[in-house]
């Protein structure tokens, strides 16, 4: 139903965003994860009609945004990364003029900003003045405003940062129901668990690229077979470099210094060398973990970064 | 236009949250014009007698002597220089007010340290002294805007202010004109604690309120009649940037943003915007007329007063949204608004009727809108004028307000919404 092809942006000599193409499928919950920077508030920019791409094309049940953006911005719910509200106004006030906005009139209104305000639990608080809301309010405030008029695609840019957990689980919990209830949800994170937890299909994205594409399991799939290792210490990124590059069969992912990421190599034997060797050698460590093949080591052996907060 | 009439609505919910802005802008004319028709209001004109006692006898000192004893001020204002004697003078009732200028004051406005001008008040002599402080207080006002704007500029030109050397070469030149034109960039500085204050006393027993409610009557709303109208316009030109203000408010909160991935074009949220604007002109415009219809004592040509209204509703809208338009940011538009306006308030004659101006004056009023509509209201008020004695006003203003709008229309979607409001 949301096609989008090629598109492009780019801020003097930075490319926020560099021809990528994806498409979202009726119903489903599309993930956008990528790490700070990585474009995807420019791309929901894009795909919301407020910022012009340079190249590409943005197709909603194959009407272009370009050609007719009233058209399709009318299906489209926005919940940007940093909350705009009416201060001054309540939650009701501030839902009314959304929803009026968006065409919505008299006792259809009111349904629609009482089933809201239910749904993000403000009914409440819905008639004080938002600048007395606590931080993880205005938040469920910002998505409410994004679902008042039941959009058939919403576009969600990073909606859990930034709150305590409590809140966090609340809004996940709303997005879930909202996709549940039939609406198709575009959802930019930078958390690998949320993406993992909420995500039908995920697109990981960096430097302004798709690098990889596809359901939780397709993408574990490209990670390989591969178990990683993660080891915590004392030490310089060039010494276990070093270390590591002597060992045949693994891979050094990343290293810097106090941590390294290296891949068994998918096989047994490779996970036991690559453990005596590093207890054979002089390397001041603290902490060892294995892991399964996961997001986080697809992202490592497409990047060379690891997606942390 | 159910869109339009949604978004100015929540516009005038929110400014009905937060009147203080409005109200202050709104009660202005009214203190200021009461002030001044009670003074001169019933006859003879008392004048306010001024002592200044200049400690400073450097640049700014003496220009702000020649602006308290200027021509235009002369009809308000006997100003006589003073030594040490000033305060006994006071003291002993001799006159209205004694306006002190601290001894660095030149030096402490250029290197930007505080310095306050004092105002010593004979309370003895009614509403004079207040006068006398009103008036110091916006001349105060202005040199502080000034000294902070222009920061930049007076470094580069203190060591010719305070030193001797009066060596303007083209080099110099070149400098303080680039520092100007940063100073006008950076303003954001602007909204600092003032650097210039007027402290205020009294002297001498508060037993003395003597007559002044003499004969007043049609005296004193004669001279309402007179200052009211340019005052009002003043005030509306203010009304009408608070309003406009808001769409950078709206900027920064995210709000114009969202508006604009609703399903709105970016130029509906822009009207909208403007049409508040208007609306809250308008409110502001017959309380206004309201206060103004009760001083008047020949009857109004209402179709006149209707239609210059709206012009100049038209143009109050046109300048803020250029003038915000330009600016691009809330800060900057703030201030380049508040210079902008005091100058075209002066030299249209807002505040000092500009028939006793000099020449040159009288020949670049009618460049600015507060003229025309200080005209056509003192016109329509005063002298029984019809519509079509003040059609220029009507034109000019409303030409005025076309144009403007067009501008600042075009000027706020290329560097607000097209940025997409961010
Ligand atoms: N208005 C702008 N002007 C210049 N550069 C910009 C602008 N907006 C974004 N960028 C740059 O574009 C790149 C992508 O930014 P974007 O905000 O899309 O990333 P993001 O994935 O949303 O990051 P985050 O997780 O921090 O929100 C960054 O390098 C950023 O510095
Ligand atoms: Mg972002």
């Amino acid at each position: 139903m949301f096609q989008v092809e090629n598109l492009s942006k780019r801020y003097g000599e930075i490319h926020a965003v560099d021809g990528i193409s994806f498409q979202v499928r009726a119903g489903e919950v599309y993930g956008l994860l990528g790490p700070n920077g990585a474009g995807k508030t420019t791309t929901l920019s894009m795909l919301s009609g407020v910022l012009k791409p340079d190249n590409g094309r943005i197709l909603f049940d194959d009407i272009d945004l370009h050609a007719e953006p009233v058209k399709v911005k009318q299906q489209l719910g926005v919940v940007p990364q940093e909350t705009a509200l009416y201060e001054d106004l309540s939650a009701r006030e501030n839902l009314k003029f959304w929803g009026g906005l968006y065409g919505l009139r008299g006792s259809e209104l009111d349904q629609a900003i009482n089933k809201t305000l239910d749904r993000v639990g403000l009914t409440a608080r819905a008639k004080d003045a938002v600048k007395k809301y606590s931080g993880g309010m205005k938040r469920r405030l910002n998505l409410a405003l994004g679902l008042i008029h039941e959009p058939r695609l919403v576009l969600l840019d990073e909606p859990t940062v930034g709150i305590d957990p409590q809140a966090r689980v609340n809004i996940l919990d709303v997005v879930r129901d909202v996709a549940k209830s039939g609406t198709t949800v575009l959802y930019t994170t930078h958390y690998l668990e949320e993406a993992e937890s909420l995500c039908d299909r995920i697109a990981i994205m960096d430097h302004g690229r798709i690098l990889a594409e596809g359901s939780l399991d397709e993408l574990k799939k490209q990670a390989g077979e591969e178990e990683t290792v993660t080891i915590e210490g004392n030490f310089e990124a060039e010494l276990v470099r070093a270390k590591i590059e002597a060992v045949s069969s693994v891979r050094l992912l990343s290293a810097e210094q106090g941590r390294a990421v290296i891949s068994t190599g998918g096989s047994g034997e490779g996970a036991v060398k690559l453990l005596e060797s590093l207890f054979g050698a002089d390397l001041p460590m603290h902490g060892i973990s294995i892991r399964p093949p996961s997001l986080n080591s697809l992202f490592l052996n497409l990047t060379g970064r690891e997606l942390r907060d | 236009m159910r869109t339009l009439i949604l978004m100015v609505r929540k516009d005038l919910i929110r400014k009905a949250r937060a009147p203080l802005g409005l109200l202050v802008v709104l009660a202005f004319p009214i203190m200021f014009s009461a002030i001044i028709s009670m003074a001169f209001g019933g006859g003879s004109t008392p004048q306010v007698y001024l002592l200044v006692e200049n400690l400073d006898d450097n640049l700014l000192g003496k220009a702000l002597i020649s602006a308290m004893s200027s021509e235009q001020m002369g009809e308000y204002f006997d100003v006589e220089i003073v030594g040490e004697e000033g305060l006994s003078r006071i003291e002993d009732g001799d006159a209205s007010a004694l306006l002190q200028i601290p001894e660095n004051f030149t030096e402490s406005i250029v290197e930007g340290k505080p310095c306050s001008l004092s105002l010593v008040r004979n309370p003895a002599q009614g509403i004079l002294p207040e006068i006398a402080e009103q008036v110091s207080l916006v001349l105060t006002d202005i040199l502080d805007g000034g000294s902070k704007v222009l920061r930049e500029p007076m470094d580069a030109l203190a060591p010719y202010v305070l030193g001797d050397s009066l060596d303007m070469n083209a080099a110099l030149v070149s400098n303080i004109s680039v520092a100007f034109f940063d100073a006008f960039e950076g303003v954001g500085k602007y909204l600092n604690p003032p650097v210039i204050t007027l402290s205020s006393m009294s002297v001498g027993a508060e037993d003395a309120e003597e007559e002044e409610e003499d004969e007043g009557g049609a005296g004193v709303f004669q001279i309402f009649l007179f200052v009211f109208p340019g005052i009002s316009v003043y005030a509306l030109f203010l009304v009408g940037d608070l309003a406009m203000r808001d769409i950078l408010t709206e900027s920064e909160a995210g709000t114009l943003r969202r508006q604009i991935q609703g399903p709105v074009s970016p130029g509906r949220v822009l009207v909208a915007k403007a049409a508040f604007s208007a609306s809250v002109a308008f409110i502001s415009l017959i309380m206004l007329t309201l206060i103004g219809w009760i001083a008047a004592d020949a009857p109004i040509d209402l179709l006149g007063y209707l239609v210059l209204s709206l012009a100049l509703i038209l143009a109050v809208v046109g300048s803020a949204a250029a003038i915000y338009g330009a600016a691009g940011k809330l800060q900057r538009g703030a201030v380049i608004a508040s210079i902008v306006y005091l100058f075209l308030a002066f030299s249209g004659g807002s505040f000092f009727s500009i028939d006793g101006m000099p020449g040159i004056i009288r020949l670049i009023a009618p460049i600015s809108p507060f003229y025309w509509g200080t005209q056509g209201y003192k016109a329509l008020l005063g002298q029984g004028a019809s519509l079509a004695d003040i059609l220029p006003s009507v034109g000019v203003l409303s030409a005025i307000g076309i144009v403007l709008l067009i501008l600042g229309g075009m000027l706020l979607n290329r560097n607000l919404v097209r940025g997409g409001g961010a």
